[in-house]
């Protein structure tokens, strides 16, 4: 009987759907708050919108590629805009504060580094790898996240990373303890300028996931167990294995990165995987913008940038800050972060992503405004962060 | 055999019997309405039901199946969708998004398909959408399609509420104060749209109101709840001049309350059914222990055969009819206008009295000392 009655009604609900539809989306077309005259671009517009996808197109294929120090300087911002992303899963989506990144990237760098050099795993393998190892881990701080929330999630997540430092990361049979593990390229990619094309090809593909991710079931799920795991849970979803899923992927891809950063420079040791880093990397998805992975990835390039010192290292700057500073200079990026993220915080919650909605929104093809929409476009966080 | 059908349901937050030895049963079609003072167990009990808490003892079945022990997200799969009292979506989504999301569980794409971006995934992402939209225009809502939630009025949001449990492709749909925050024209709405969703969807309801005259418009059969046991159940009409229930409502014996009811038929069918438990409400402390025995007894009697107490079953022989009459809203508001006439807001107007300072310090021994986390805790 069970059964019958739910085809009745499933079949009530599929023969009431079309006929309703259709006036709906003739309605929706003049609906007071629907995004209702759809803005055609004048020619003139087209152009100008074309003009500035192949002036960004020239920028990140030509300039960036323009010889072997600037591509892997740039292949750089491509790894921390890939663990931004990875990061951003977490806290933009799922609302779990990870202080304890650098460890999944650690994880996926020594992985790859030991595979690769030590067993011989080809490239490829080896990366595949290293992801599978970082979605492991995280799968682990995944069960600690079911029973624990909040404040004490992030301290559990810093702890983690730490630990994983100081333990994990100094054994020497795997990561040769304090001399660090090598990594090298495979022949077509010793040019820096190849692999640079590399990263950004899966950064691509990083971006295109996220995006499904944010358009799909998947995505929703995370976003409602962000906000209420009872009404997630009302709705259908599971609780538990969403949020293990988000660890997973978060984990799988600071892996790649991690295997990536690795390949990019031969080598690495546990010092490279300070809980600064960690804090940095939380620091380049908010200041890049909760919610939005446009933002997420500019905000990357900039920490990349300060993080890296390659903003400090132009000569008349150099200079300037060291008259000043003297041997203090080195502490700038860190006042510099911490000084944008306050703005942030204060002034526009949106990060980047806020202040470049206008002209982002103008790329897509709707009427330049300067005034934020209200109604439509990706879920912005409000200070999920601020929750966790 | 009933929809649901909860039996001796109790839970015990701390020192605090919530639920005591609860007996429910929803049948095909029915609405039916749980009322209650504040801090009865109401909404501790649609917790239980949903699986949000795990009872201490008792059962729930659905459709004869066991799921006392399911997970929420498996009984909302199943065909459990509900509302809460403080309106359950997710508020920075856009009210489309909302109805996307609680089809997740009819979604027959996976989560790997759907990163890849399969042409299945697409395909259905747009069925979702028109079903979403169908929804909207069914509640009148289009105009915030997409608006962010966190921005509407408290009576929109409700509104939309429920057509997120519509859209997870309810069974039994189970309301936590559906009419909140409306106004009572509002309200009048609401109880229509409930009659009509019955009829389209052929849903069969649940639904905890404190709105009288919407309790009297749209249910068939009514269970009170106080201090976590049953209290009384019977028609909406009976319930609504029951003097235990008026008592219960009026916090004390509330003499004038009492003299106030009238007798009716019903009213008689309803004393045979839980067994003289009447003569006890003058004297407070004797009511207790036999409001007890009552609510045990209830259900025993109601399990007969229908025709060896006909009297007493004046709901079965509703239920046959309920698919037909209680759907058409012209034959329903004739059984229940002469009743809201009256005195329609009898037990909601009714200020604090006697017995109010020990039942508020009650619920705030509940709300002190009940952590959800730690009940699950302890069940688990």
């Amino acid at each position: 009987m069970a059964v019958r009655t739910a085809q009745r009604k499933s079949a009530q609900l599929e023969t009431a759907q079309p006929d309703s539809a259709q006036p709906e989306s003739a309605k929706a077309a003049d609906g007071r708050h629907t995004t209702a005259p759809v803005h055609r671009p004048t020619l003139l517009g087209l152009l100008l919108r074309g003009a500035v996808y192949a002036a960004l197109a020239y920028f990140v294929l030509v300039f960036l590629s323009r010889n072997e120090d600037i591509a892997g300087r740039a292949t750089d911002a491509v790894v921390f805009a890939i663990i931004g992303l990875s990061l951003h899963i977490l806290i933009g989506y799922t609302g779990q504060l990870s202080l304890g990144h650098q460890g999944f990237q650690g994880v996926g760098a020594f992985t790859a580094a030991y595979v690769s050099f030590e067993k011989g795993v080809p490239f490829v393998l080896a990366i595949a790898i290293a992801m599978l190892v970082g979605a492991l881990f995280a799968l682990l701080l995944g069960f600690i996240a079911l029973r624990i929330t909040g404040l004490y999630l992030a301290l559990i997540t810093l702890v983690f990373g730490i630990t994983l430092k100081d333990s994990l990361f100094e054994l020497e049979s795997i990561t040769g303890g304090g001399a660090g593990a090598e990594a090298v390229r495979p022949e077509v990619l010793q040019s820096n300028v190849r692999y640079y094309f590399l990263c950004l090809a899966i950064l691509t593909v990083v971006l295109y996931i996220d995006w499904r991710l944010t358009r799909t079931k998947a995505g929703r799920a995370l976003l409602a167990l962000r906000e209420n795991e009872r009404v997630a849970s009302a709705f259908g979803i599971n609780v538990t294995a969403f949020k293990l899923f988000a660890f997973v992927l978060s984990g799988a891809l600071a892996g790649l990165a991690g295997a990536l950063f690795v390949y990019r420079f031969g080598a690495t040791s546990s010092g490279d995987y300070e809980f600064n880093d960690a804090l940095t990397f939380v620091l380049m998805v908010v200041v890049g913008g909760l919610g939005s992975r446009v933002g997420v990835v500019l905000g990357s390039v900039l920490f990349s940038a300060l993080g890296l010192r390659y903003l400090l290292d132009y000569e008349p700057i150099k200079e300037f800050l060291s008259g000043i500073f003297a041997e203090r200079s080195q502490f700038i990026p860190d006042a510099i972060g911490a000084f944008l993220l306050l703005t942030t915080l204060i002034f526009n919650p949106g990060g980047i992503a806020q202040q470049l909605q206008p002209i982002t929104r103008w790329l897509g093809g709707k009427k330049f405004t300067l005034h934020g929409d209200h109604d439509s476009g990706p879920a912005v966080v409000e200070g999920s962060s601020a929750r966790a | 055999m009933p929809v649901l059908e909860v039996r001796d349901l109790s839970i015990r937050f701390g020192g605090l019997q919530a639920l005591e030895g609860v007996n429910i049963d929803v049948n095909e079609w029915e609405i039916v309405g749980l009322i209650g003072p504040n801090g009865a167990g109401k909404t501790t009990a649609f917790n239980c039901i949903t699986g949000f808490y795990k009872p201490n003892t008792g059962t729930v079945r659905y459709r004869g199946e066991d799921v006392t022990r399911m997970a929420p997200h498996r009984k909302a799969a199943m065909g459990f969708g509900r509302t809460f009292q403080n309106v359950g979506m997710v508020k920075s989504a856009t009210a489309l998004e909302n109805l996307k999301t609680a089809q997740h569980a009819k979604v027959s794409y996976d989560v790997a398909s759907g990163l890849a971006g399969s042409s299945a995934s697409w395909r259905e992402e747009r069925e979702l959408e028109q079903k979403a939209d169908a929804i909207l225009d069914l509640l009148d809502l289009s105009s915030i399609r997409n608006t962010r939630v966190g921005g509407l009025s408290y009576g929109t949001l409700k509104l939309l509420e429920l057509g997120c449990a519509l859209a997870t492709d309810p069974d039994i749909l189970l309301l936590d104060e559906p009419s909140s925050g409306m106004g009572p024209e509002e309200s009048d709405e609401l109880g229509e749209r409930l009659l009509v969703l019955r009829k389209e969807f052929g849903l069969t309801m649940l639904l905890i109101e404190h709105h009288v005259p919407l309790v009297l418009r749209v249910c068939d059969h009514v269970y009170v709840l106080n201090f976590g046991r049953l209290l009384a159940e019977g028609q909406p009409s009976v319930i609504q001049t029951h003097p235990e229930v008026v008592a219960a409502y009026l916090g004390g014996e509330a003499p004038e309350a009492l003299a106030q009811t009238t007798e009716t038929a019903s009213d008689a069918a309803l004393d045979e059914a839980t067994a003289g438990a009447l003569d006890g409400a003058d004297s407070n402390g004797s009511a207790a222990p036999r409001r007890r025995t009552t609510t045990r007894k209830a259900p025993a009697k109601r399990s007969e055969p229908s025709s060896t107490a006909p009297a007493t079953r004046s709901r079965a022989k509703k239920t046959a009819a309920a698919p037909v009459d209680a759907t058409d809203p012209d034959v329903s508001e004739v059984s229940a206008e002469p009743d809201v006439a009256p005195e329609p807001e009898t037990p909601r107007a009714a200020p604090v009295a006697a017995k109010a300072p020990t039942r508020r310090a009650r619920r705030k021994a509940a709300e002190s000392t009940v952590s959800p986390s730690a009940a699950e805790g302890e069940s688990a």
